[in-house]
This record gives structure tokens, C-alpha cells and sequence, in this order.
């Protein structure tokens, strides 16, 4: 089993194969599983991701128990109908559904954690970007989630995907960088330019902090979401054009672990530190909690 | 390596209800642990809270996770947060309590769940590490204090002393280890001493044919998947 981006990539290199193949060999090496199970198992998560953009996205949208969040993916989807966006409309689809699932997340509606809950709309929203900007296949789809999970591992295993570990950079900043990564596959590059976009997308969002006002997965977790997908289609074009990070993925990931170690547990997922201790934010907390 | 994450499933999934992989689909996780080791729904589950947890379980649904667990709820199940009424609705004694002070199991994500069924009671100690992925570092039982590596899947199994450490001729051991899955094994002796539980960390699932030979070497044992 790979250990690191090096490792991976290495891997990657030496058999001709892109990051995504070397996942699907190992997972059905290491479970004794067919390819067809595999691939079965990774489509399933992939319609539980469709299904959590088109609810969001449907009507009015969802709204959460709190009133917190709801709502905001609809009117994206208006605005981007009868106005010329500043960002461009690609990248406004892919706001749309990064918003749209963790608005879902929020109403307690089902999503599919990549890595985690709280950043479960970062990968669907590069993925609505890529199915409009290069028509990307429902194979090529799947193929994204299992580059994007290569590399999520990787990060899992060498610091944390935990806001409670490791603050916000662990969370939408590792599915940014695994987004990034994936990206570049789906577009053509070669697996060291993945590691690049990696490097790139997660040295961008070091030091994220978590810190959810009230407890709660909705502010600002929603759109920071938003703000995971454009870094992942950023970072992802900066490594195609051939910009390099200079610091390399693995580094990368090593700083994010010793700096989610020193970020104080006011801004590890405490409800605490940060936006949560606004004096708006407390007050959302006694409003909602009654202390 | 700082953390023990397998599966590309461990980082895309799992499909769940939110809001939160660590303190709901975990939460959902360290509850069906917990009723795979008490042998079912349990009469009575005091849970514990500690750090992120006791701060934000309201928010995050943890309460109706645990108890989707207990329940034998999948994490995508549409009844999981109505999860603790429905358990209350069939008699089962439930209280939260947030517990100040640091984890016993030293993670921020920790849920202690302290139950009774019938006339046993057991406690399981589980960590949600992220990602819906969880640990379960300590568990008390029947005078045992036991320690395991901390993935799932665990196997338990209990067995009189006086017999000798038969170590890799044990067959529930060799069984365990079908095709490499055992990754460590520790025994522990009770309090009383009269007898000895094994803990067998695994790899992987096992399949239910190995589970059946397993369950015929030994009927008491208990699998945590």
C-alpha cells in the first residue's frame, strides 16, 4: 500500500498507469473484491452525490431545522440565469453544488462524505464543473472519486481529515487538494502533475480553522465548501499550465499535521473560537441551544 | 503512519445522513459496535461525551447517531433522527451526560457508552477519528479491562485458564488469520483470574464461512465489525 504522494505517484509512473487505476488494483487486492464490486460500490457513492446536488439545487432548495442555512444554492441557480457572473458560469456551477450538498447536509438529508460530512460538496462541485467544461463521462466520474480517494488516504493517513483534529485545512482544505488532484487526472495530466495540483490546492487553505457557529455543520461550513471547489479548479489549471508548487504534496501534508497540532481547540470544532465567537454567533447559540 | 485508514471507501463514503461524519456517521459507527458487543438492543445506555463531543452533540446529531447504532441503523437510514424517541418507544433507558475534562482514551471525538442488558453490563470506549471511519480503544467487561489496537473489525474471545497460551496453534487464532487479516492478538487475564479473554485485532472482515468455524471453536465469542 502506498504511504505517501511520492509513493503513489511512483507507483503511478512505474506501471503506466494513471492514480485512479492503482486504486481501484490495490482496494481490490487488499479486499479480495472483483473489479465490477468495486466499481459498483464507488458508482453508488457517486448517485448519492447527484442525488444530494439535485435536491439542493430543486425549488427553494433546503433549509436546515436552525434556519442557519438553506436556500442559497436556489438562488445561485436564478442568479446565474439572469446575470452575467463575475466568476464565470462554470465556476458558479460548481459553487451552486458544493453548496447545494452541504445544504442538504445541514437539513440532516443524506450526502456522501468526501472525506467528511462537513466537506462532502467540495468534490460534487469540481465534479459539476467538469462534467460542463469537458463533458466529463460517468466513467471518467467515478474514475475522478478514485484518484480524489488515492490521495485522500495518503493525507488521512500521514495527519487527519478531522475538524476536531486538525481544524477546517483538514477537512475542505484535504478534499480541495484531493479535488485538485483529480481534476488534473480528468483533464489529462499525467500523475506528478496531479501531485503538483495537489500540493498547490492544499498549501492554499493551510491553517483553515474550524470553527462552526453554534456546533453546527452550517456557518460558515457551506460555503467554505464553495471556496474548496474554485481552489480545487484553480490549483488544478495552475499545475495543467505547468506551475509547480515548489514545496512538495508530501511536505505539504506534513505541515497541515503540524499545524492542525497547534491550532487551539477554540478552533477545532468547539463552537468556540472564530466566527463561532463573534457576538453574532453567540447569539445564534442562545438562540437555537438556550445557553 | 499517524493514522490507520485502509479502504478508498474510508475517504469516499460513506453515504449518510448529516451533518457530520465524525459526530454523526461515527457516532453511528461507535453505536453499532456498542450493540455488537452487548449481544444487541441494550436495556439501559449511559453515554458519555468528552471534548468535541460533550461541546457540540446537540448540534451534530450525535445523540440519535449513537442510538442509530444501537438500534442496528444504517448511516443512510431515513429513521435515524428520529433514533432516540424510537428507542425510548421500546422501552430502552437512554441519558446523555458531558463529561468535563479530558478524553480517557485521548481523542477530542469520544463516546463512552455504559449499558446494561439483562444481567450484563459492559462499556465501550470509541473515538470518531474522521471521515466516519472510528476507534474502539478500551473495553470493560466482565472484570476485564481490555485494550485494543483501536480498528475495527475485534474479536473477542473468552476461555478458562489453566489451559495453556497456546498462542499460533490457537484455532480461533489460525481462523482469524485466514488470508493475513490478523494484525495483533493480546490476552488479558479477568480480575478473579479464572479466566482469559482474548482480543484479536483484524485486518479485514470476516467472511461468514470463517465466522461460522469460528462461532463452532468458540460460541461466546464476539465480533465488533
Amino acid at each position: 500500500m502506498f504511504t505517501s504522494v511520492k509513493e503513489l505517484v511512483g507507483m503511478a509512473q512505474s506501471q503506466g498507469l494513471p492514480i485512479s487505476e492503482v486504486m481501484i488494483r490495490q482496494e481490490m487486492d487488499r479486499y479480495q473484491e472483483s473489479r465490477e464490486q468495486v466499481w459498483q460500490r464507488m458508482s453508488e457513492n457517486l448517485d448519492a452525490m447527484d442525488r444530494a446536488v439535485e435536491k439542493g439545487s430543486r425549488g427553494k432548495g433546503v433549509f436546515s431545522p436552525t434556519g442557519l442555512t438553506g436556500g442559497e444554492a436556489a438562488l445561485l441557480r436564478d442568479y446565474r440565469k439572469d446575470h452575467v457572473s463575475l466568476s464565470g458560469d462554470t465556476m458558479l456551477e460548481a459553487v451552486q453544488a458544493a453548496m447545494a450538498t452541504n445544504e442538504v447536509n445541514a437539513s440532516m438529508g443524506v450526502i456522501c462524505a468526501t472525506p467528511t460530512a462537513g466537506s462532502s460538496g467540495t468534490l460534487p462541485g469540481v465534479l459539476a464543473a467538469l462534467k460542463r467544461r469537458i463533458d466529463l463521462s460517468r466513467d471518467g466520474q467515478i474514475r475522478f472519486l478514485f484518484t480524489a480517494g488515492a490521495f485522500g488516504l495518503v493525507t488521512a493517513n500521514n495527519a487527519m481529515i478531522a475538524g476536531a483534529t486538525g481544524g477546517c485545512q483538514a477537512e475542505v482544505g484535504s478534499a480541495s487538494a484531493m479535488g485538485a488532484a483529480a481534476a488534473v487526472e480528468a483533464a489529462g495530466g499525467d500523475p506528478a502533475t496531479c501531485a503538483e495540483a495537489f500540493a498547490i490546492a492544499m498549501s492554499n487553505l493551510l491553517g483553515l480553522v474550524c470553527d462552526p457557529v453554534a456546533g453546527l455543520v452550517e456557518l460558515p461550513c457551506v460555503k467554505r465548501n464553495a471556496i474548496g471547489a474554485g481552489n480545487a479548479l484553480i490549483a488544478a489549471d495552475i499545475a495543467l499550465s505547468g506551475g509547480s508548487n515548489k514545496i512538495p504534496a508530501d511536505e505539504v501534508i506534513e505541515a497541515m499535521r503540524k499545524v492542525g497540532r497547534q491550532l487551539p481547540a477554540s478552533l477545532r470544532e468547539t463552537g468556540e473560537g472564530g466566527l463561532a465567537g463573534t457576538p453574532t454567533g453567540q447569539r445564534f447559540r442562545k438562540t437555537i441551544f438556550g445557553r | 503512519m499517524a493514522g490507520e485508514y485502509r479502504s478508498v471507501f474510508d475517504i469516499i463514503g460513506p453515504v449518510m445522513v448529516g451533518p457530520s461524519s465524525s459526530h454523526t456517521a461515527g457516532a453511528v459507527a461507535i453505536g453499532r459496535a456498542a450493540r455488537h458487543l452487548i449481544g444487541g438492543l441494550p436495556d439501559e445506555a449511559i453515554i458519555d461525551y468528552y471534548e468535541s463531543f460533550a461541546k457540540t452533540h446537540k448540534g451534530h446529531g450525535t445523540d440519535y447517531a449513537i442510538v442509530s447504532g444501537l438500534l442496528g441503523f444504517a448511516p443512510d437510514d431515513g429513521r435515524v433522527p428520529n433514533a432516540v424517541s424510537i428507542a425510548r418507544d421500546q422501552g430502552v433507558h437512554i441519558e446523555f451526560r458531558e463529561c468535563p475534562g479530558p478524553s480517557p482514551i485521548d481523542h477530542p471525538n469520544t463516546a463512552v457508552l455504559n449499558m446494561r442488558r439483562g444481567q450484563r453490563q459492559m462499556s465501550i470506549f470509541g473515538c470518531s477519528i474522521g471521515g466516519g471511519t472510528v476507534e474502539i480503544r478500551r473495553i470493560q467487561m466482565n472484570g476485564y479491562d481490555l485494550k485494543p489496537g483501536g480498528m475495527l473489525p475485534l474479536l473477542l474471545v473468552e476461555e478458562p485458564s489453566g489451559r495453556p497460551d497456546s498462542g499460533q496453534d490457537d484455532p480461533v487464532a489460525q481462523l482469524a488469520g485466514a488470508g493475513d487479516n490478523l494484525r495483533r492478538s493480546s490476552s488479558y487475564q479477568s480480575a478473579d483470574g479464572g479466566s482469559i479473554m482474548h482480543v484479536y485485532d483484524l485486518d479485514k472482515p470476516l467472511s461468514e464461512l470463517v465466522l461460522q468455524k469460528i462461532r463452532r471453536a468458540a460460541p461466546q465469542m464476539i465480533y465488533i465489525n
